[in-house]
């Protein structure tokens, strides 16, 4: 009898410990959805104040935006992939700002009016290692959609995107190549100087 | 919106540069051995360093010709003109997109393309107006290299052809196939429905090109991967994406990350929350119509039909130092 009742107690706590699992997974899930549609949310805001705003009041706006919901330090560590390690701290650290800046000029400058967009969630799954990847698709009016597929990994408590991919072209891939392509034919103070003036170009445009 | 019919042009250039590719590609395999030394970086693209010369004089060509050409067009071509004429090439392109239905065996896709080029040939009046797609019928992607994609064919190797802009190995018998197989190859008087076909390829690029211009730290690249992903992207139908070797490989550098690196590059992120602020914009009003096609981050030049340009029209770089 005690030990149908000790039974019984294991099998309760197996069964409320799966449940807490499952429970656990599925707020992993619905953090890493939110992030993605906080941060869509904000921008179609922004793109629906673009011109109101001007370069520098969606960038204000999209500073936060961009941060919180990027994980721009990582994102800048694996664009540069094996060269980051070649790399002084203090090269890592210029980068990372000046690549973050980067991200936030470009959403600002690209994201800068509305004419009835819209986000819409599309499905989520989880990655074989962990991650999530949000698929989304953007609506525009009189033209084709374009896919957007998040990929989220957990930082701390919540969830940050590490890369989106636009009907099939990957952000993180393209920069990779990119940055990586620059560093080992010109160096980083060429990348750091070509990071810059687009930035500059994205403020005066 | 017009990717399409763009191929079809691209294709169709192709066909009319044909020997001029081939002797390329020829002399290419020649000279392979000299230009693999050094800054062979991305294994998709073994002749990088004579593709980036092709590039560059693509890039010139563009900037002296293409676009000066192109403009004019867009200034003198009332609107509804210029979409007329897109539409009327892109008409023409459904029927390489049905035979490529068929070959890849996506046989209901390929009734609602006839459909859709049997509705926009008559009611469409030949194809001058896209009435399939206002009742829902949107244009598929296909071509023959889509085709050997489906088939097997691997990719080959990444090439930038003179005039014609990228293409990969398995894109060379693809184009010429599909060339062959385009109403608009024959279509009479062939030079200047050509030279149309080439400058209404041009000017729809434009905000792609420009695109690749803003957003591009090295434009060459820029547009190469963007290339490689968005034609992978289109042989498997979207279907490779995430499942990629990428996610693969973003999630081994990441198990790799150590603590210290987070720690240090979260502390940078102070920095940039407080970093300055660029300087505000002037709005340019030119942006306001064209500025949401130019609005996705990443988006792939393709979408506007920018590595379809027959005129081989390189974005230029914008004060980028080479």
């Amino acid at each position: 009898m005690g030990k149908n009742i000790l039974n019984l107690i294991i099998l309760c706590c197996l069964i409320l410990g799966g449940m807490s699992n499952a429970y656990a997974l599925e707020q992993g899930k619905s953090a890493a959805r939110q992030i993605v549609d906080q941060f869509q949310d904000e921008l179609i805001d922004v793109m629906k104040n673009g011109k109101k705003l001007g370069y520098s009041g969606r960038y204000d706006k999209l500073k936060d935006s961009v941060t919180n919901s990027h994980d721009l330090s990582k994102i800048a560590r694996i664009v540069v992939g094996k060269e980051w390690e070649k790399l002084t701290e203090t090269q890592q650290q210029q980068l990372v700002d000046v690549f973050s800046r980067l991200s936030i000029a470009s959403y600002a400058h690209n994201f800068k009016d509305y004419s009835g967009e819209t986000f819409t969630f599309d499905t989520e799954e989880a990655t074989t290692r962990g991650g999530v990847v949000i698929h989304s698709h953007l609506t525009i009016p009189d033209d084709k959609p374009v896919k957007f597929d998040y990929m989220l990994k957990e930082k701390g408590d919540s969830w940050r995107i590490i890369n989106i991919i636009a009907n099939g072209v990957s952000d993180l891939a393209l920069k990779r190549s990119e940055y990586t392509t620059i560093l080992q034919r010109e160096g980083f103070d060429a990348l750091i100087a070509k990071i810059n003036e687009k930035i500059d170009n994205y403020s005066k445009q | 919106m017009n990717e399409s019919h763009k191929n079809s042009l691209h294709i169709q250039a192709n066909q009319i540069l044909l020997c001029l590719m081939l002797g390329f590609v020829i002399g290419i395999s020649g000279c392979a051995t000299a230009s693999k030394e050094s800054t062979a970086i991305n294994k998709d693209d073994p002749y990088e360093n004579f593709n980036r010369k092709v590039y560059g004089f693509n890039d010139k060509v563009d900037g002296y010709v293409a676009k000066p050409v192109a403009d004019t067009y867009k200034q003198v071509t009332p609107d509804f003109v210029e979409t007329g004429v897109s539409n009327f090439f892109n008409n023409l392109k459904s029927i390489n997109v049905v035979l490529n239905d068929i070959l890849q065996a996506k046989f209901e896709q390929s009734g609602l393309d006839t459909s859709r080029f049997l509705m926009n040939s008559t009611l469409g009046m030949a194809g001058l107006f896209d009435v399939a797609k206002s009742v829902g019928l949107e244009q598929n992607d296909e071509d023959f290299e889509q085709t050997l994609a489906v088939w097997g064919v691997p990719q080959g190797s990444y090439l930038v052809i003179p005039f014609l802009g990228p293409v990969t190995s398995r894109g060379i018998p693809g184009a010429v196939f599909d060339a062959a197989a385009n109403p608009a190859t024959y279509v009479s008087p062939v030079v200047p429905i050509q030279a149309l076909s080439l400058i209404n390829t041009r000017a729809n690029a434009e905000g792609a090109l420009k695109f690749i211009d803003e957003a591009s730290l090295d434009p060459y690249v820029f547009t190469r991967e963007s290339f490689l992903q968005w034609r992978n992207h289109l042989a498997t139908d979207g279907k490779s994406e995430t499942s990629s070797d990428l996610t693969d490989d973003i999630d081994a550098e990441l198990l790799d990350d150590n603590q210290a690196t987070d720690k240090k590059a979260d502390s940078n992120l102070g920095g940039v929350i407080g970093a300055k602020v660029p300087s505000p914009d002037k709005n340019r009003a030119s942006s306001a119509s064209t500025g949401n096609k130019n609005t996705l981050q990443i988006l792939p030049p393709d979408e506007n039909g920018a590595d379809k340009n027959p005129t081989g029209a390189a974005p230029k770089p914008l004060g980028v130092s080479k």
